[in-house]
């Protein structure tokens, strides 16, 4: 049972952080509110869980980050935060975001950018750096952020937290703005694969109002097994590449021993297609965000920039100054891949080639591997505004995500030590609708990891 | 030079459901402005579709009843462009894997007879809201009741050779449409909308010219003037060397004209791309065969039973089929006792005169009405007589015998009293029984048509006739 | 470069996005180099026969045609930037029809 005002003043002491858009008054009064009408008999009971900021929440405001969407009230709740309050939890607050969830670090967000817990110098990672601050900083016990390319994952690995991002599929869609539809998946944040999966397990399960939302029943947690024998771990040599940072190599490979010592037998394997997941995704991406985003056109919701003559001039000011500068790009990029001339070479191709990565993954788990295990990110947290030069360096910071939003699979990422004193996580890949055999291996190996001893 | 016209025509029609395509939001006519509305249909952040059952059900028999092959699988696709209406900055529609293909349209046409007009394909899609320019100064007013509401897009192709055949083949299309009962197909409530593909070539040429899309048909009674006014335009332009130009054409039918789209955009790049929020849009064969049994007895089907069962021209069958509710009632008539011509007769007179002015009911109960037919036929009532009849019933209710005792209308078919009616009239005009005695029998009408004013009506004319000859003859 | 000012501006038309001159020949090298990238997707042959990577559920669930719409906790009037008489207010269309 937590106490709103503990809530408010654990977030409070956190402010330098930037990661909650949130005014703490209004976070009191909301809480206090909350607090009183929260059912007891709800399994998250007074748990205080925060949401990325587009995630549209009834309290406070939903504006993605964004200034097109600044102030604006969202009048209805997200599934998943509808089957938040229905267990009991409380939203504590909307979390600073990369703008419409594009970004890998949380320095495109029109609000500031997000100072990582432990090296104010560094990122948080992104798109979800906010909630990952958070959790990462004990603020609050979970969070929810979205995975469209890894935002749930990679922020996770950096802030030293676990991130899971669920099968596509498993957890409805209604209500997370949307970036790029078939790629988009609520994801949460916890202290502990625990404190995690338990929030996962809420938010999961059919859901009427998204078609895309499979026909299931939540989530049902999993024990933690005592050994992880019968496991069949894949190791896909593309994530291990000779350049791999040193240090990310040893805390796997010190992850790794840990799980065979667990019982689990390890293989190596391929998935031939993983160099070509960057650029495909940076073509599916962009081509359904340019199509999502068009609904933002000051008409209906949000800021109007333009007293404005007609109504093409009323379009352009609002979208042109309410865009930032990374949202822009790939609605121009998104939009040119669909264009005609150009949809075969760019969109028809990249889904071919999604296609074949999809497939290699069902090779692989076809030949009797159960899960894969690599590292999260390819680095630790890097500086701010180290990767603002080109945005192409800041895509490759993905390189170990994309693959799993893209063939649609759960993975989640748990801190398997320190690289200089910063976090780095190993990441879990599993089979589609088979979360219970990924967060077994989590629990197993988060048990013996010590995952505060450098690499 | 004669030049022929090549027409193609697309229509838009609203499915009759009740809700809306994509969100749960009613569907009805006429609500205040903007309270039919949710996240879906607003185009919210976050908001997400989900697909309309019974909609899906009618398009497919739509695409049936036009014997289009319907595709087992098919996919919906993002539309992308710019409209104030549009809320999400994207229709969701269908591409290039649309739900039917391949179908067919016969209708009449006054200069070449049966013509078989092809339907390209049929797919389903969302509407949009509504955009209304005269309300504010300055401003547009949008209205997103109607955003959501299920629509198919059917699309002909250019197989209609005059704007004359363009209407036929619409009148045809609505017909069938409103048998299956899928949709009012009402243009002045924007339930059946239609935009035309035309061009002009050479009379003999087969290869096909540039066309021009005309828009801004509001009414039934336009197709054929804007098609008109295009088509004679077009003529005129290459008749003075000029070349026509791939244009949106729009009809204005206050001045009966038609003038080019003003939008900068020559050709609209719509970025079509499946739509990542729906699943492919699967038929079971058991779905399809539902929808197939639902379908009723089609308008050509049904006429040619009527032609063959009730020996009825292929007018007046058409006529009487014109739509279903008048041939249901006219079949129920037949089956209550009326001879079938003469049922056709008064059903295509009568009871179609006063439903026009009754909202389209058709007032006088099928039993009614057969009643009536076989008073005139059994000679109790005149036509005239019976015609009085009918509009009280019609006004009334009642049991037409009843009513026609009441206003004395049943004819007298008593031969001893038309006797003396006859003996009277020929004393009334001795002149006219000795002109007609020594030939002139061109007076019979004069004579029926004094006994009928001696009579008050209430002679049978044609016994009445009888006895005239009869006793004129002697 | 593979994405020039023209193509940039056209492409914003499409996309109802202002870009200023300022700013221009900075974007036409960040997309240029952002479209090469995502060019090497062209050095795979295409194969048209890989069946095509659709996630989530196989088939379309129909719902039922009745009138339960999602719920608002308020409406336009509340959110709308320009709302009069019941209606969205927009400036008037000048180049649209």
């Amino acid at each position: 049972m937590s106490d709103a005002k503990a809530v408010a003043d654990r977030l409070a002491k956190v402010k330098r952080l930037n990661a909650l858009l949130t005014p703490l008054k209004d976070l009191r009064k909301s809480l206090a509110a909350q607090s009183a009408a929260a059912r007891p008999t709800g399994v998250l009971y007074g748990m205080p869980v925060v949401a990325k900021d587009n995630i549209c929440t009834l309290e406070f405001t939903t504006s993605c980050g964004s200034r097109i969407l600044e102030g604006y009230r969202s009048p209805y709740d997200a599934t998943a935060i509808a089957k938040l309050k229905a267990a009991g939890a409380v939203i504590a607050g909307k979390t600073n975001c990369d703008e419409f969830a594009m970004g890998s670090s949380t320095e495109h967000s029109a609000y500031g950018r997000v100072l990582h817990p432990l090296d104010k110098t560094r990122v948080p990672g992104g798109s979800s750096g906010g909630s990952a601050a958070l959790v990462g900083a004990g603020a609050v016990p979970a969070a929810l952020g979205s995975e469209t390319g890894g935002s749930v994952r990679q922020p996770a690995s950096f802030c030293g937290v676990v991130g899971i991002k669920p099968t596509y599929g498993r957890v409805s869609r209604y209500g997370l703005v949307a970036f790029g539809s078939s790629l988009d998946q609520i994801g949460v944040f916890g202290r502990s694969v625990h404190d995690a999966a338990r929030v996962l397990s809420v938010i999961s399960g059919r859901d009427p109002r998204d078609a895309t939302c499979e026909d299931r029943d939540p989530l049902r947690l999993p024990t933690v097994p005592e050994s992880l024998q019968g496991f069949v771990v894949g190791l896909p040599r593309e994530y291990f590449p000779p350049e791999l940072d040193p240090a990310v190599r040893r805390a796997c490979e010190r992850a790794i021993r840990l799980m065979k010592e667990q019982g689990a037998a390890v293989r190596e394997v391929s998935l031939p297609h993983t160099a070509y997941a960057v650029p495909t995704y940076y073509v599916i991406a962009p081509a359904e965000a340019s199509s999502n985003l068009a609904r933002f056109d000051g008409v209906r919701y949000g800021p109007r920039f333009n007293g404005s003559a007609d109504v093409r001039a009323l379009y352009r000011s609002t979208r042109g100054q309410g865009f930032g500068p990374e949202v822009r790009r790939r609605i121009l990029v998104g939009t040119y891949v669909l264009s005609s001339g150009y949809y075969d070479a760019y969109y028809r191709r990249a889904q071919q080639m999604r296609a074949l990565i999809a497939q290699d993954f069902r090779n692989v788990f076809d030949r009797g591997v159960d899960l894969l295990f690599t590292p999260t990110t390819p680095t630790p947290a890097f500086k701010a505004g180290e990767k603002l030069g080109d945005p192409i360096a800041m895509y490759l910071s993905d390189i170990f995500t994309v693959t799993a939003n893209l063939a649609g699979l759960p993975a989640m990422s748990i801190p398997i030590g320190r690289v200089k004193g910063l976090p780095i996580g190993g990441q879990f890949i599993g089979q589609a609708f088979l979360e219970d055999e990924m967060l077994e291996a989590a629990y197993a190996l988060e048990r013996v990891v010590p995952a505060e001893d450098e690499a | 030079m004669t030049w022929e016209t090549v027409i193609g025509l697309e229509t838009h029609v609203q499915l009759r459901t009740r809700s809306k395509m994509f969100c749960g939001c009613s569907t009805a006519f006429g609500a205040p402005p903007n309270t039919q509305v949710c996240p879906v249909c607003l185009g919210l952040p976050g908001a997400l579709p989900v697909p309309n059952g019974a909609a899906i059900g009618l398009a497919v028999r739509a695409a049936l009843a036009l014997g289009c092959t319907v595709h087992p699988r098919s996919i919906f696709a993002r539309k992308n462009y710019f409209y104030p209406d549009l809320p999400k900055g994207y229709q969701i529609s269908q591409f290039d894997q649309p739900l039917a293909t391949n179908g067919t349209l016969s209708f009449l046409s006054a200069e070449r007879g049966v013509v078989n007009a092809t339907i390209v394909r049929l797919h389903i899609e969302e509407d949009a809201g509504k955009s209304i320019h005269d309300r504010f100064a300055k401003a547009t007013a949008v209205d997103l009741n109607r955003s959501g509401v299920p629509l198919i897009e059917i699309v002909g192709g250019p197989d209609l050779r005059s704007p004359a055949e363009a209407r036929a083949y619409l009148q045809t299309l609505k017909q069938l449409l409103e048998y299956i009962g899928i949709s009012d197909c009402d243009m002045e409530k924007g339930s059946l909308r239609v935009d035309a593909n035309v061009s002009i070539r050479r009379a003999g040429e087969t290869a096909l010219n540039t066309r021009t899309e005309v828009k801004n048909i509001n009414a039934f009674s336009f197709v054929e003037k804007a098609l008109s006014v295009e088509h004679d335009r077009q003529i005129a332009l290459v008749e003075s060397g000029g070349t026509v130009t791939q244009q949106t054409m729009l009809y204005d039918a206050k001045e009966n004209t038609v003038r080019p789209q003003r939008s900068k955009e020559e050709s609209h790049d719509y970025r079509y791309f499946p739509e990542p929020d729906l699943p492919p849009l699967i038929l079971t064969p058991e779905f399809v065969a539902e929808q197939q049994s639902e379908l009723p007895e089609l308008p050509a089907a049904k006429r040619d039973r009527f032609m063959a069962s009730y020996a009825l021209s292929r007018e007046h069958a058409t006529v009487v089929t014109s739509s279903r509710a008048v041939a249901e009632y006219y079949e129920s008539v037949v089956r209550a006792g009326a001879e079938a011509q003469a049922a056709a007769n008064w059903v295509m007179t009568e009871a179609l005169a006063d439903a026009k002015d009754h909202q389209e009911q058709l007032r006088v109960t099928p039993d009614a009405l057969a009643k009536i037919v076989a008073l005139v036929k059994g000679g109790t009532l005149s036509n005239q007589a019976a015609k009085k009849v009918f509009t009280e019933v019609a006004a009334k209710g009642g049991d037409p015998r009843t009513i026609a005792e009441s206003l004395g209308l049943i004819q007298v078919a008593d031969a001893n009293v038309i006797e003396g009616w006859v003996t009277d009239v020929m004393a009334d005009h001795p002149s006219e029984v000795e002109r007609y005695k020594k030939g002139e029998t061109k007076l019979m009408p004069f004579f029926v048509g004094q006994l009928m004013r001696k009579s008050k009506g209430k002679a049978d004319p044609k016994l009445a006739q009888r006895v005239l000859e009869a006793k004129l003859s002697v | 470069m593979s994405v020039s000012r023209d193509e940039v501006l056209r492409i914003a038309e499409l996309a109802e996005l202002d870009v200023d001159e300022e700013t221009l020949p900075a974007l036409a090298e960040q997309m240029s180099r952002i479209i090469d990238y995502v060019a090497q997707l062209s050095a795979v042959p295409a194969n048209g026969g890989v069946k095509m990577f659709v996630p989530g559920p196989d088939a379309i669930r129909f719902r039922a045609d009745e009138v339960n719409p999602a719920p608002l906790a308020f409406g336009p009037a509340e959110f709308a930037p320009a709302f009069k008489e019941g209606f969205f207010v927009v400036p008037k269309l000048g180049q649209f029809e």
